[in-house]
């Protein structure tokens, strides 16, 4: 979806804030929200790609001015209530109305010891031929999905070069409803001038991975 | 999409932002409030987490990782060609570990990377992401005017460096092997991995510096 979240390009923002201290949270309130959504029980269907896709449809004005736990916080209030899970007065007053079905009960503090480990894979077994071989010239669709989808605007209608081929990776699109539906997918570079007529650095390249269905044959 | 309403969660999130507290840290504690009523959270699961993201996982890993692979050619092969591999070897498996990429810096290479489109980062080795990772500002950016991001952090990059900047857009998730600074032959590789910065990790740093001899 073409909101502004798609910020890659975009011009108009001002320095980078360099100087920020190492610690890992700013204020205690965001430690609390990033243990709160690591230790949650929530339905299957929240994958990655729907909680990315609810964080898109946050309004642009909050999108761009509220902080990062922040924002998180309001994808998964909206998630909770997408989902019948909470209203907008439970998660204003912080009091439960009704206890959800089906949830499994809430992970412990023991079960974070193994929890912290886990990794989630997003290859898939495939049998389908991969349309384009390393060092391929693609080029990319001009314009992206409606819904949810993992080709920046800046990188539309523009011809790069195949350097890796990861196999079949599940595609985002189509895993904001959980559809698990798995494609192949590449690492594309393109010239920085490709992107950007007066980019500074001549030899510099920006590298992307994309999904099959993002590319044609240049 | 699950709706046939194409604005179901901009309604949503026009609700929220309606109704809900006004500072984050009130709308943080009646979120807590409510997933404990409900039987979706044990309060002590999130001391345990901030724990984890706080005192045990974060960049440390990475430059444990940066010292073996300079010290050890071997571990530096295995690295590059499969990150995810390395990450179990080390014993370091964690979030968005998975599909892990690690890029190496060369005298004719810097590489930098971003996630544009949300805030995508190794936390399986570099834990939390600074701040400035994740604003407007850098995943803006980074893409368009890496050289321009790079000064700012005090690193000019010259003209016959070419620069490699990685958009996180799938589930790889990429970290920077930078170079290993010169007169540091012979140390350890305690001593190696203290000089590794985080930003470093991330390409926002090129030039790293033996204590004493620079900017951290």
């Amino acid at each position: 979806m073409d909101s502004v979240h798609d910020l890659g390009g975009r011009q108009g923002f001002g320095p980078i804030d360099t100087g920020e201290s190492d610690e890992p949270f700013h204020a205690p309130w965001e430690a609390r929200l990033l243990g709160i959504v690591r230790a949650m029980s929530r339905p299957a269907g929240w994958t990655i790609d729907r909680f990315r896709f609810v964080r898109e449809s946050i309004d642009p004005a909050d999108y761009l001015t509220r902080r990062y736990y922040d924002q998180w916080l309001q994808t998964y209030a909206a998630l909770m209530i997408d989902s019948g899970i909470a209203t907008v007065a439970e998660l204003a007053s912080g009091k439960a109305a009704g206890k959800p079905e089906g949830l499994a009960p809430p992970m412990s503090a023991d079960a974070v010891t193994k929890a912290k480990r886990a990794m989630i894979r997003f290859d898939r077994p495939s049998d389908a031929t991969a349309r384009f071989a390393v060092g391929d010239a693609v080029v990319t669709l001009r314009n992206g999905a409606p819904g949810h989808t993992r080709l920046p605007q800046y990188a539309r209608g523009r011809t790069g070069r195949v350097e890796h081929d990861h196999g079949a990776h599940v595609l985002p699109d189509r895993n904001v409803d959980g559809e698990g539906y798995a494609e192949p997918l590449y690492t594309v570079s393109f010239a920085a001038t490709e992107l950007w007529p007066d980019a500074k650095g001549r030899d510099d390249r920006v590298y992307l991975d994309l999904w099959e269905s993002y590319l044609a044959p240049a | 999409m699950a709706h046939d309403d194409p604005h179901h969660f901009e309604d949503i999130h026009q609700a929220l932002h309606r109704h809900l507290p006004s500072e984050p840290a009130l709308r943080v504690k009646a979120l807590e409030s409510l997933l404990i009523e409900k039987g979706m959270l044990d309060p002590k699961a999130v001391d345990a987490w901030i724990s984890v993201y706080t005192e045990e996982i974060g960049p440390k890993r990475g430059a444990t990782m940066v010292a073996k692979a300079w010290l050890d050619p071997d571990f530096r092969a295995r690295l590059l060609a499969d990150g995810t591999a390395a990450i179990s070897e080390l014993g370091f498996e964690g979030w968005a570990g998975a599909h892990f990429k690690v890029v190496e810096n060369t005298p004719a290479i810097h590489n930098m990377v971003v996630c544009t489109l949300c805030s995508c980062y190794p936390h399986a080795v570099l834990g939390i992401p600074p701040n400035w990772y994740k604003t407007a500002a850098y995943r803006a950016r980074a893409v368009r005017d890496p050289r321009g991001v790079l000064a700012e952090f005090g690193e000019i990059i010259p003209d016959n460096v070419a620069i490699r900047v990685w958009d996180s857009t799938s589930e790889l998730r990429y970290m920077v092997l930078p170079e290993r600074p010169p007169g540091t032959e012979g140390w350890s590789e305690d001593d190696l991995a203290s000089l590794v910065t985080r930003n470093a990790m991330i390409g926002t740093e090129r030039t790293l510096r033996p204590a004493g001899q620079g900017r951290r």
